[in-house]
């Protein structure tokens, strides 16, 4: 990259910051709920930079193992279920299957209650 | 914008007999589609609260009519049921717009509120029971009262499901496998009744004495009413309190208990989980519908945006359902 500090992230970080600092408090009731959600927007674009690619990756690294095809993705996946084209009894489909979703929700949502129990 | 309102509000409550200055008039916290307005009317010796509810014109494909669910509020106060009073309704054609305006009933929604706060402590006991009970008295309506409502059985409801999912060209790995399993599925045989459609925290008013009133008809519709026990059970309306499978709060055997004490057709746990997973799959769907209306152009909105990102949430729940042993 050519761009000076602060990188994307800390720019997030810094937006966020200001968010939670200074204006949290100044705003009525109904705009304190939307701002925790971009609070949560703002968190989410921050994982998926740090970490999407790689969880990304992850998976589909699992997906071309599993159906033994070097450029399959997640829509192939998804059409190779739909006509049942896979044994949906097969334990590999399943672990994956639970891979997929850990990674979509360990950006979207890493406190999500279910991740954890999982994790545990 | 307040001012407007306050004004539609005078001249549609002059017309039900209601005379007096609007004051107070706040924006709630609503759901993510409809506009909820709380006011007061100055009598000349008290002052009355009400609620007004109003349709955004974008509600999407599962939603019905505002006024519609005015109807149904009314209807079912007469059979016993837990709803606040209707007021007045205004159909698109007004200046209100397609809206009613209810009583408000004194308690709590937010359900954050009601899990954490000592003052529901002694409610939440007995709340997973309220509601079994209140959901099969629902369950007892006439449906021949509500031909305006949407007919679906579960093999439609499914498809209308998947096909809604297939529009947005988000291919869903997960998605798939479950419209296969939940096809295999026996979601009971029970009378067509009305049912809800959203019933769980957020959109029941809970006091410290327990279950107050049943609102937010926005998804009900006539069918397999076991569909309400199965949607209330699902992880992403307890709140974080993964442990309490009813609402964040109750235990199913309470919820059931409630029910069945009611209820001619007596439930078993067995058929809950079908329907959990059909509510997980269902609220998926629901998440994908109101993304859409951010990324289409429809609307700009961060909450509708945010709401795409939580379709991984139903992911995780249904394959800790299927595969994981989860409850």
């Amino acid at each position: 990259m050519i761009f000076d500090k602060p990188d994307s992230v800390e720019l997030l970080n810094a937006v966020n910051h200001f968010l939670n600092e200074k204006i949290k408090d100044e705003v009525p009731p109904h705009l304190a709920f939307k701002l925790r959600i971009v609070e949560n927007v703002l968190n989410i674009v921050s994982r998926e930079i740090a970490l999407g690619e790689k969880l990304s990756n992850d998976v589909i690294k699992d997906l071309r193992e599993l159906i033994e095809t070097d450029t399959a993705n997640i829509k192939d996946l998804a059409l190779l279920i739909k006509e049942e084209k896979l044994d949906l009894q097969n334990e590999d489909l399943k672990k994956l299957l639970v891979k997929l979703s850990k990674n979509k929700i360990t950006i979207d949502n890493p406190n999500y209650s279910t991740l954890k129990k999982l994790v545990d | 914008m307040s001012q407007e309102l306050g004004n539609l509000l005078s001249k549609k409550l002059e017309s039900e007999s209601i005379n007096g200055e609007i004051i107070n008039l706040e924006p709630l916290t609503g759901g993510a589609s409809k506009e909820i307005w709380k006011f007061e009317v100055k009598l000349k010796d008290k002052s009355e609260k009400y609620i007004l509810r109003r349709g955004s014109g974008i509600e999407g494909p599962l939603a019905i009519k505002t006024s519609d669910e005015a109807q149904i509020q009314k209807t079912v106060r007469k059979l016993g049921a837990l709803v606040p009073e209707i007021i007045s309704v205004s159909s698109l054609s007004e200046p209100l717009g397609d809206s009613y305006i209810m009583k408000f009933v004194e308690g709590e929604t937010i359900a954050r509120k009601i899990l954490r706060d000592a003052e529901y402590k002694n409610a939440l006991q007995n709340l997973a029971f309220e509601c079994g009970e209140s959901i099969a008295k629902i369950h007892q309506a006439d449906i021949a009262e509500f031909s305006f409502l949407p007919k679906k059985t579960v093999k439609e409801q499914l498809s209308d499901l998947y096909e809604t999912y297939t529009l947005f060209d988000q291919p869903s790995p997960v998605f798939e496998y479950t419209y296969l399993w939940l096809k295999e599925q026996n979601f009971g045989e029970i009378n067509d009744a009305l049912v809800h459609g959203d019933f769980r925290l957020g959109n029941i008013i809970v006091s410290q004495d327990g279950l107050q009133s049943i609102i937010d008809w926005e998804l009900a519709h006539v069918g397999n009413p076991l569909q309400d026990l199965g949607w209330i059970c699902g992880n992403s309306w307890r709140f974080g309190n993964r442990d309490k499978v009813v609402g964040g709060f109750g235990d199913l055997k309470d919820l059931l208990d409630g029910y069945n004490s009611v209820s001619e057709y007596q439930v078993d746990q067995e058929i809950v989980k079908a329907w959990q997973v059909f509510g997980t799959f269902r609220w998926g769907v629901i998440c994908l519908i109101q993304a859409s209306a951010h990324l289409n152009g429809t609307i700009n909105s961060v909450e509708k945006a945010a709401i795409g990102r939580r379709v991984s949430e139903t992911e995780i729940d249904i394959v800790d359902l299927l595969f994981l042993g989860g409850r």
